[in-house]
């Protein structure tokens, strides 16, 4: 396997459950036992009632492309090489979003709405990557 | 903004150097230009100039923390005068910043007069540093940044998420760059002067869909500043004072994959409380300055703050109401796609367009009469939003 030279995740102690959880496949979120909420990306205290009773729950892996963009031009130096790229924010079914790829598909495929399924890229020994490919 | 300080402060000074590619002209002469400008076009004594307050610049971090540590005070011969001298950086929202903070400095008696300033110098750094630079800010290291994330994408993420809710055209979205450019060819301090059609901005290459080329701003090197002082004071002096009538804001979200409303930000709320605390509405504005830095920022600041509705501003602009000459003259030194983006500064220099306005210097662009002016800011990834509402009487 070639070196990785992309940016890995700079990771917290709070956030250290999302990675490993993401080396074995699984896509989880927080869950507020206080007010219910749902959290990600994983966060110290809930956004919502400010306590600490953040609990992890596995997501479904379900959800939809809130937006995207199909990068072209000038992208950051360790993407030069992986043009056209597709960034996207994706929004779980659990209601929760964040940033990703789209995978798996022609990236003039993508659209607003479009159903996707979480899928797991192994970047390195140590980081999976949570990417999506359409469902 | 508390209603009780309607009107109290002003801005009674404006200073500027050209926007483009100054390789030979250094970081610290565009801001002492400026700043010296700004202080003679008050005409208020040096020594009234309490307080000195320069933006952050991010090309060079030993120029930012000569910043920090008073170098503009002793440069501008102000040692042994200025009381304070402190940063203010909100990113692109530090024009907001800069006067919330001047304002507030002036209402506690802190400070009589403050020199607000800000010089960049980015528009001469390698391109591909900059794409690196630009990867970085406002943009999560932990659950962005791996994902090939910079601020081209984001500003596209917005753009095509808004054109998915409200159908606006890529003509529509287009149309803004032509825009302010229309503006841009009267001004010059301008980066690009030359006239820009439609298809120019339609044909140039898509660089992060749905955004071309032309519709992402080029990073520019610059210098602005403005001058705070009380209305009291500023009724003395021989200038036109441009009174601060109202502001409001919120931020909305650091990291862009937080924000679950994309194609509408904070801006309805900000000018709500901005309108709200100047006792005008947006029928009463004769130039919107917008901030801009990509076109979607014009037409969903439009579309919040109640010129146009949802879905709206897109046709109103390619209709060209927003030119020299329209019914709503927007962004009128021509904005960050057209003047050029200075960084922190891209804000100051639409902050300074509408005091320059209002205060009637625009030259080839002035606007006839122009009696009050609404100003937008958004800094980082539009982590928030900043509504001012200018005028030249405190009605």
């Amino acid at each position: 396997m070639s070196v990785y030279e992309r940016p890995l995740p700079e990771t917290t102690p709070w956030s250290a459950p999302f990675w490993a959880a993401a080396k074995e496949h699984r896509l989880v979120f927080q869950h507020c036992a206080s007010c219910q909420a749902n959290v990600l990306y994983p966060k110290l205290f809930c956004p919502n009632c400010h306590g600490s009773d953040l609990q992890w729950m596995d997501a479904s892996g379900q959800g939809e492309v809130y937006t995207f963009s199909v990068i072209y031009q000038h992208p950051p130096s360790p993407f030069r090489d992986s043009l056209p790229y597709v960034v996207a924010v994706v929004q779980l079914d659990e209601g929760v979003q964040l940033m990703t790829n789209v995978v798996g598909c022609e990236p003039e495929d993508v659209k607003c709405g479009m159903k996707v399924v979480a899928e797991f890229d192994d970047v390195t020994d140590e980081f999976t990557l949570v990417k999506f490919r359409p469902a | 903004m508390n209603k009780s300080h309607r009107g109290e402060a002003a801005i009674v000074g404006i200073g500027e150097v050209p926007s483009g590619v100054y390789p030979d002209r250094p970081c610290l002469q565009s801001a002492l230009q400026s700043a010296h400008d700004a202080i003679e076009d008050s005409g208020l004594p040096y020594d009234e100039i309490d307080a000195v307050i320069p933006a952050g610049t991010f090309y060079d971090p030993w120029y930012n923390t000569n910043m920090i540590f008073s170098q503009l005070v002793e440069e501008l011969g102000l040692t042994g005068k200025t009381k304070m001298n402190l940063q203010v950086v909100a990113g692109g929202a530090s024009s907001a910043a800069l006067m919330a903070t001047a304002a507030g400095l002036i209402a506690t008696g802190a400070a009589r007069s403050v020199l607000c300033v800000h010089a960049e110098k980015w528009g001469s750094m390698p391109n591909q540093d900059m794409y690196d630079k630009l990867a970085t800010f406002g943009i999560s290291p932990e659950w962005e940044a791996p994902y090939g994330l910079n601020m081209n994408a984001v500003s596209a993420l917005i753009t095509q998420r808004y054109a998915f809710e409200t159908g606006t055209t890529e003509e529509q979205l287009a149309s803004v760059c032509v825009a302010l450019r229309k503006w841009a060819e009267l001004n010059p301090n301008a980066m690009y002067q030359k006239p820009l059609a439609l298809e120019d901005v339609l044909r140039s290459k898509l660089v992060a869909s749905p955004l071309h080329a032309f519709e992402c701003n080029r990073l520019a090197d610059g210098g602005s500043a403005f001058i705070v002082t009380s209305a009291e004071r500023a009724k003395s002096l021989d200038t036109v004072p441009v009174y601060l009538l109202g502001s409001g804001s919120v931020v909305t979200h650091y990291a862009i994959s937080q924000e679950t409303n994309m194609s509408r930000f904070g801006y309805a709320r900000a000018a709500e409380e901005a309108f709200g605390v100047a006792g005008l509405g947006p029928r009463d504005m004769d130039i919107a300055e917008i901030y801009d830095s990509y076109p979607v920022f014009n037409l969903i600041a439009l579309e919040e703050m109640g010129f146009c509705k949802r879905g709206e501003a897109g046709q109103f602009v390619l209709d060209g109401h927003t030119w020299p000459g329209g019914s709503l003259p927007m962004t009128t030194n021509g904005g960050m796609l057209s003047q050029g983006h200075t960084g922190t500064g891209g804000g100051i220099a639409v902050l300074v367009e509408a005091a320059r306005q209002l205060m009637g210097k625009a030259g080839k662009r002035q606007v006839e009469g122009a009696r009050f002016c609404v100003e937008t800011a958004t800094g980082g990834t539009y982590m928030d939003a900043h509504v001012s509402v200018f005028g030249t009487e405190v009605p």
